[in-house]
């Protein structure tokens, strides 16, 4: 008994540690370029009617497939559309992407996301997020925060500033092996 | 494999789950017990005065003992680990914490303390049979079942002092030497209350009305002696009554006009005062065991709590091994219940040291809404546990061995 017992748990461990992790990775279907700026300290505007809002960013990396950022909906007021369209540098309209605000709550996490950018890779590219049939008492509300290496300068109420929301890039990831391969250089580099 | 060879094999597999898991818990504690380093000695009123200024706002939900013994231990590792493991320790964001690349070294160390009590439980169920073979069944049981591994490693379980204390005060009662191990349930208490449960069973199992007593005198004196400098109103909120320390009175069936029957009390009185009246020898072993089954069936629990009743199935398992598999069914319902809490810290959290990706991922809980209520789910295998628990209790009190 003994020595099945100790087989036993060590086998599990090692699962837990070496085997489990791997297979983790499997449903990640996309993963962040960085971790999400902190935000809070530039204030925040508000996006309803026709006050649209306006990203310019950097792509920091191929296969671009979401974009990431936290928007409030005071009181969950917003349930009208909340549309997204993505440029590229020379303004051509290249995703669009339509929100409902019924499915946001005040303060979440957002995804927005659309079909892959596959040459993304160090490219500019801006967005317009607006929420064109929204009253003034059902406004989406965006934090702004200081320039980033990604986030670069945004337009709102006609004002264009360095700067913008705290967003983050996503990009589709790669082969199981290449997953594989980050996560564990990651940890090895933490050694 | 030879004792040296398990204990090695043991240590490392502890030293990986150390190093590569990771639970917040273990580093907003390792914050908060550094403030003894500058000094502070009421940590409750220092964290409720200065909490705007601190990045971490959480309160101190432990004893005192519990502060002095981890700070004072972090006192000791703090210049070895230098400035960085400061800086580390003032972090309060949840991405740069767990991709700080001295990490694993700063969980080795903060989870070293946790390594020698654990061995050290190893030892002392390894000495508390009289036959040599039961022992090492123990001793081996102890160091080789993935639950305490996983209980003690990866959630950080500080509770492991007040289990310790427990173990030996338990081995005190063993060879009739109840004051001393009232003494060693008192600095138990003193880390956490749930030892305090035992406490009437030692009443009980005092041979005369001096013993009875002391024995139920020292270890309050003890835990009074050990609480009552740092009594505050931000004590008695953040430790002593506790969301934690009291969810065990939560559970109830109402009576009407307001009143209502606690589950667990009517359960731990009708113990206390069957054992009284049955007129046979106390076994406390039996009763510990009871009491606890009695806990974990009828409230919320939290998954540090399963580590309290671990020695006790260990040494239940090499004393009756008929019931091996009805305990292992137990502990594998048992943690499974809060894996299914909606908290992500419980299961895809732990493993942030190896990649933030895993953020990405939903918890049990999320995925199981997506096919059926997970709270029913946790009710269904909790009311499983409870009846096993009834089960398990019955057979050890009906064949007092």
């Amino acid at each position: 008994m003994k020595n099945n017992i100790i087989i036993f748990t060590t086998c599990l461990i090692a699962f837990l540690l070496f085997v489990l992790p791997i297979l983790m990775i499997i449903p990640i279907k996309m993963v962040p370029s960085g971790d999400q700026p902190g935000y809070g300290d530039m204030g925040r505007v508000s996006v309803y009617g026709l006050r649209e809002f306006k990203q310019i960013f950097v792509s920091t990396d191929k296969n671009l497939v979401a974009i990431g950022t936290t928007i409030k909906n005071p009181n969950l007021k917003n349930k009208k559309n909340i549309l997204f369209n993505l440029y590229d540098e020379k303004g051509s309209l290249i995703r669009t992407t339509i929100l409902n605000g019924f499915n946001i709550g005040d303060g979440d996490f957002v995804k927005i996301i659309f079909e892959p950018i596959i040459d993304s890779k160090d490219k500019k590219y801006y967005f317009t997020l607006s929420s064109p049939t929204a009253g003034e008492e059902e406004i989406i509300e965006l934090f702004l925060i200081k320039p980033t290496n990604e986030v670069l300068e945004y337009t709102y109420d006609e004002e264009t500033k360095f700067g913008g929301i705290p967003m983050v890039t996503y990009h589709k990831s790669g082969s199981i092996i290449e997953k594989i391969k980050r996560v564990y250089f990651n940890l090895i580099l933490k050694l | 494999m030879n004792m040296r060879k398990l204990l090695l094999l043991a240590i490392i597999l502890r030293l990986f789950v150390s190093g590569l898991l990771f639970h917040p818990d273990i580093k907003t504690i390792a914050f908060q017990t550094s403030f003894l380093r500058s000094g502070v000695t009421d940590i409750y009123t220092f964290l409720l005065e200065s909490k705007a200024s601190l990045p971490l706002k959480e309160e101190f939900v432990y004893f005192p003992l519990t502060y002095f013994t981890i700070g004072g231990y972090q006192a000791l590792i703090a210049p070895i680990l230098g400035n960085n493991f400061n800086n580390w320790l003032i972090d309060a964001g949840a991405n740069s914490v767990v991709n700080n690349p001295h990490v694993i070294k700063y969980l080795l160390f903060l989870k070293m303390p946790l390594l020698f009590m654990d061995i050290l439980i190893a030892f002392l169920l390894l000495n508390y049979f009289k036959k040599r073979e039961d022992g090492e069944k123990a001793f081996t049981l102890w160091l080789f079942n993935p639950f305490t591994i996983i209980l003690i490693y990866a959630f950080s379980n500080i509770d492991i002092y007040a289990v310790l204390l427990t173990v030996i005060a338990f081995l005190y009662i063993k060879r009739e030497k109840l004051l001393t191990a009232s003494v060693f349930l008192g600095l138990a208490i003193a880390f956490k209350l749930y030892p305090l449960l035992f406490v009437p069973f030692l009443f009980l199992k005092a041979k005369d009305i001096k013993e009875k007593v002391l024995s139920v005198v020292i270890p309050i004196s003890i835990f009074l002696f050990t609480i009552i400098p740092f009594w505050s109103k931000s004590f008695v909120d953040s430790a002593l009554l506790s969301g934690l320390s009291t969810r065990i009175f939560t559970p109830n069936f109402t009576i009407g006009s307001g009143e209502s029957i606690i589950i667990p009390m009517f359960a731990i009185t009708i113990l206390f005062f069957s054992t009284w009246l049955d007129g046979k020898e106390i076994k406390l072993f039996n009763c510990f065991i009871v009491l606890l089954l009695i806990m974990f069936s009828f409230s919320h629990y939290h998954i540090s709590w399963l580590l309290w009743i671990s020695p006790f199935l260990t040494i239940l398992i090499v004393k009756r091994p008929k019931l091996m598999w009805l305990v292992a069914i137990w502990a594998l319902l048992a943690v499974l219940i809060p894996l299914f809490y909606s908290d992500r810290s419980m299961t895809i959290s732990l493993f942030r040291i190896y990649s933030t990706w895993y953020d990405l991922l939903p918890t049990p809980f999320v995925v199981t809404q997506k096919f059926y209520d997970p709270l029913g789910v946790q009710s269904l295998i909790h009311s499983v546990l409870a009846g096993l628990s009834v089960v398990i209790g019955y057979k050890i009190l009906k064949n007092e061995e």
